[in-house]
């Protein structure tokens, strides 16, 4: 609907300023046609000619004279063709200047060459001499076209191939980024983004919607949209808009359930860069949804143990066979919270008791009813122990032999939580029983002893405050004594 | 058994002349009257000082004075060896009741005129031991260079710092540069534990020879009164006797105490870590650092703060001079004024040190 | 009441009270030396070691192995290389706390809790370790290994 009226309003304008061309001749244009100039045809359909812009205004030089010597003449201010940086500032001596384009009826933004300052591309090229890219490597030259109209190199449906004309290079990114990978055009195509671009749906992220247009930084630039902090939102501008996405028939709440799970806060909020983004699981240049038999796989980049575990587990066939995506069965996907112990257990809610009842599983029923007993009871074993180790300190004990060991309990405890995606309960009962429970039994013993020590100085005080009064009270009845006489 | 005492006692009476001291002081009377108690807080006093001593060498045999071994070292003394939270808790209480002792003997002192001619001399030097009792509570607080103690040190030597002239020089002199660091540890122990000491000892011997010279002060009013008419105690062993007995409550006191609330450690000071939250002084700073408080910013164009610390000064020097300017009490007249003047200070350090406790 | 007995009386209720005062004192005394004694006695660990702590002679350790050396309160993973060079990390885990061992077959140091693995270099290069151990320094004082914070 808006495109559709932006092109009608172009047409109109296009319209107007034809009328006024018709008036004036252009003796540039007259002359490089007649010579069969490519430049001078292409710019009959640029959008700068739609707007009774002349060649002067980039080349210099009188459009009205005749003589060709004279046209050109440096009399006439002629600059010839722009050579590097000055192209773009030919461009920027209008665009950035909100009263020029104001006159020509333009409601562009005017601080592209204010963006493109700060992006990676406006970095010295191997020459030296100028910037890496100019306007017109992205805008073409003499067929500038607006973004809306699909001629444009940078309309959405064209971005991709632009782009990858540089970046799918070798030897061109070989001069500027050596271990920049040069296959994201490739990827991008085998993405839902990619395929639905290729359909024409321009509603489709391409590069621009990630990078940005003029102000494209790095990756590692905290200012990036791409930089891994910023990915959540970056994605959310579309994927959180429910009116854009309705003709998907994807869900939108993936943003808030992931600003609230474990990873969401750990990089959100916590800023911690090793937590994986939405582009650690779906992939970024080839953004799909991890399959249902991948999803292990994808966890297990980080969570290598867990997925080990796993899939030497009896689950594994299981899950298979029925087709459970694997680690999402238990903890969800965009809304992973830290596990708990509730997370297994046949109590209601748990995650075993979607399978496993009294009646059918029993088996599995009784191993998660005595795994969650184990691990309850390390749990109150532990917080007895500290509580134990706490008491103690608090009363003023050295107690560090203990309380280094309750580091192992811990230890223990984080083991027993990775060991039970094995789903073995020998497994599991060695680490809970043969590791936690016996140490945080001797933490208790130790803690225990600690505390009776404490005690002891209580009677000790008892024994001395009685000697102490003894001997003042029969000072006491001695001064009595002595006073009597 | 009681032979050989009284041998042994023999032998040294010999050469050391032992019985005239035992004379002399059997010979000294303590008068005796409805103000009688305040005399013992004088000795209490001392005790507690020479606990403080006793304690304080034996902590010197594991305590390290350096800024990555002195947390660590408290934290042994605390933990390894054998009754190492008892000496240390001792040392802290003793402290503390040293301070509130000294302060009660002072006004007891201030209150009955005591001070008046001839023993002009005694107030001083117990002023100026009660100062330096003050300095050791505040070099003695960053020794187990916690977090605490640290920031307590930090803020009390900023105030000093805001001292007009030579504050900044006094400021640095103190920490032992510009910051709180390890150099100002090393300068803490120092004073605490031989400068502080050596001038208390100085200034202790000097107080008591005069109080065994002078034979104790007697209250104004019982100076009109006839000599013979006057009750009174013999100081051996009498009052001695029950001098010790006081001594042994305290001592009791002491370690139940140091039991029930031993001196907590804390954290380790970090120099790079904010401040915890309400950071105060030791409870017998606590008035002075409450009432800089409630100083507006600027009074005129100088420093509320600046202003506060001029006036406490001020305080600090009539406070010690008041034998001079008290001509009255000196002359066996009533001064009425001297009175009001204590009960009003009495009155504000109690109720700002409040206000400094419960904020 | 009889003269001549009253003196008599009063001297041996005069030794008594001596008698009792001085077996107080000597309780007292007990009450006082006993504490103060206990504390002279130099204690098992003589000395506050916290900046440096030793791990045992060099014989005691293997090429190509590992061991958790108690440094104060926290462990410290002490590690010979295959080139025999010495090296000693904070053993506690980055992530979750868990301490540390050496696998040998990786060549890294390795978390069983979360499969986090730190490089020789303590840098974390896998798993969800987000930051890399702290090293401590070793010295070798003849056969002797000493750990010590760096500064």
């Amino acid at each position: 609907m808006k495109q559709t009226l932006m092109l009608l309003l172009f047409s109109l304008l296009n319209f107007g300023s034809l009328a006024i061309y018709a008036q004036i001749e252009d003796q540039c244009l007259t002359c490089h046609e007649a010579i069969g100039d490519k430049a001078a045809e292409l710019y009959k359909t640029d959008i700068h000619f739609v707007k009774n812009i002349s060649c002067t205004a980039c080349h210099g030089g009188n459009n009205q004279l005749d003589d060709m010597e004279a046209a050109m003449s440096k009399k006439e201010g002629f600059k010839g063709v722009p050579k590097g940086d000055e192209i773009s500032e030919r461009c920027s001596s209008c665009h950035s200047k909100s009263e020029v384009m104001k006159k020509y009826n333009s409601n562009l933004p005017t601080d592209q060459i204010e963006l493109i300052q700060n992006s990676v591309h406006w970095q010295k090229s191997i020459s030296g001499n100028s910037n890496i890219l100019q306007c017109i490597n992205c805008h073409n030259a003499h067929g500038i076209v607006p973004v809306s109209n699909p001629a444009s190199p940078v309309y959405s449906l064209n971005i991709p191939a632009t782009c990858s004309k540089c970046h799918s290079n070798a030897i061109y990114m070989r001069s500027y980024n050596p271990s920049m990978p040069i296959d994201q055009y490739q990827k991008y195509l085998t993405s839902i983004h990619g395929m639905k671009n290729r359909k024409g749906d321009v509603k489709a992220a391409d590069c621009s919607d990630c990078h940005g247009s003029h102000d494209i930084r790095n990756s590692h630039d905290v200012k990036s949209k791409v930089y891994p902090i910023n990915i959540p939102k970056t994605c959310s501008e579309c994927h959180s808009n429910h009116e854009y996405m309705s003709s998907y028939n994807i869900p939108t709440d993936q943003f808030a359930k992931y600003s609230k799970s474990v990873h969401g806060v750990a990089l959100l909020e916590k800023n911690d860069l090793s937590a994986p983004a939405c582009n650690s699981c779906h992939g970024n240049h080839a953004a799909v949804p991890p399959g249902v038999q991948s999803i292990s796989k994808v966890c297990g980049t980080c969570h290598v143990l867990n997925a080990e575990l796993f899939a030497g587990s009896p689950h594994k066939k299981v899950f298979d066979e029925k087709n459970y995506p694997e680690c999402e069965t238990c903890h969800k996907n965009h809304e992973i919270v830290t596990a708990t112990n509730d997370l297994i257990g046949v109590e209601k809610g748990s995650a075993c008791s979607k399978c496993h009842d009294e009646l059918s599983n029993v088996e599995g029923y009784k191993s998660a009813r005595t795994m969650k007993q184990l691990i309850d009871s390390l749990d109150t074993r532990i917080a007895f122990a500290k509580k134990l180790v706490e008491d103690a300190e608090q009363k003023g004990m050295e107690i560090s032999e203990a309380k280094f060991k309750l580091r192992d309990a811990a230890q223990s405890k984080q083991e027993a939580r990775t060991v039970i995606h094995s789903f073995n309960l020998d497994k599991f009962n060695e680490v809970v029983k043969g590791k936690g429970l016996t140490t945080t039994s001797l933490i208790i013993v130790e803690a225990r002893e600690s505390i009776d020590d404490y005690y002891f100085r209580r009677y000790g005080l008892a024994v001395s405050v009685f000697i102490i009064t003894g001997l003042a009270i029969t000072i006491f009845l001695y001064i009595r004594k002595i006073e009597k006489s | 058994m009681k032979l050989n005492w009284e041998k042994f006692y023999g032998w040294i009476d010999e050469r050391l002349q032992l019985q005239d001291l035992v004379n002399f002081m059997g010979k000294k009377y303590v008068p005796v009257h409805r103000h009688s108690i305040w005399y013992y807080f004088g000795g209490v006093t001392l005790f507690l000082f020479i606990i403080q001593v006793l304690t304080g060498i034996l902590l010197l045999f594991y305590y390290k004075g350096s800024a990555d071994l002195a947390f660590e070292s408290i934290q042994f003394i605390m933990s390894k060896v054998q009754f190492g939270w008892l000496i240390r808790s001792i040392h802290t209480w003793s402290a503390n009741l040293f301070i509130l002792s000294a302060f009660i003997h002072m006004f007891s002192v201030y209150f009955e005129k005591s001070y008046r001619k001839p023993r002009e001399m005694t107030w001083v030097t117990g002023m100026l031991m009660l100062f330096l009792g003050l300095g050791f509570g505040f070099s003695g607080y960053l020794l187990p260079w916690n977090e605490l103690a640290f920031f307590a040190t930090k803020v009390g030597s900023d105030i000093i710092g805001a001292v007009p002239l030579v504050g900044e020089e006094l400021k640095i002199f103190m920490r032992g540069g510009e910051d709180v660091t390890g150099a100002t540890l090393s300068r803490m122990f120092g004073f605490h534990i031989a400068l502080f000491p050596a001038l208390f000892s100085i200034l202790l011997v000097i107080h008591l020879l005069i109080v065994q010279r002078q034979g104790i002060s007697q209250p104004l009013h019982l100076e009109s009164e006839a000599e013979n008419e006057i009750k009174k105690m013999p100081f051996f062993p009498n009052f001695f006797l029950r001098d010790l007995l006081l001594w042994l409550l305290v001592l009791n006191i002491l370690s139940i105490l140091a039991v029930f609330f031993p001196s907590e450690l804390g954290h380790k000071a970090d120099p790079f870590a904010s401040a915890p939250e309400g950071i105060k002084p030791e409870w017998y700073f606590l008035f002075m650092f409450q009432t800089l408080k409630y100083f507006p910013a600027h009074i005129w164009f100088v420093e509320g703060e600046i202003v506060g610390i001029i006036l406490f000064g001020f305080a600090g020097i009539l406070w010690l001079l008041v034998p001079f300017w008290d001509r009255k009490s000196s002359i066996g007249k009533k001064n009425r004024m001297i009175n009001y003047i204590g009960i009003f200070a009495v009155m504000f350090i109690i109720v700002l040190t409040i206000l400094g406790w419960i904020s | 009441m009889d003269q001549t007995k009253i003196p008599d009386e009063q001297n041996s209720r005069r030794k008594f009270l001596k008698y009792i005062l001085s077996s107080w004192f000597g309780g007292f005394c007990i009450a006082v030396f006993y504490p103060l004694i206990a504390y002279l006695k130099p204690p098992e660990q003589s000395e506050v070691t916290v900046t440096s702590v030793s791990a045992g002679s060099l014989s005691d350790i293997e090429k190509e192995s590992g061991k958790i050396i108690r440094f104060g309160n926290k462990p410290v993973i002490l590690i010979r290389t295959q080139d025999d060079k010495l090296i000693a990390y904070d053993a506690v885990c980055t992530h979750l706390d868990c301490t540390v061992q050496y696998k040998k077959e990786m060549g890294v140091i390795w978390c069983a809790c979360h499969n986090g693995k730190y490089d020789l270099n303590g840098r974390n290069i896998s798993g969800p370790p987000p930051k890399p151990l702290m090293a401590y320094r070793v010295t070798l004082k003849g056969d002797e290994i000493l750990i010590s914070k760096q500064t």
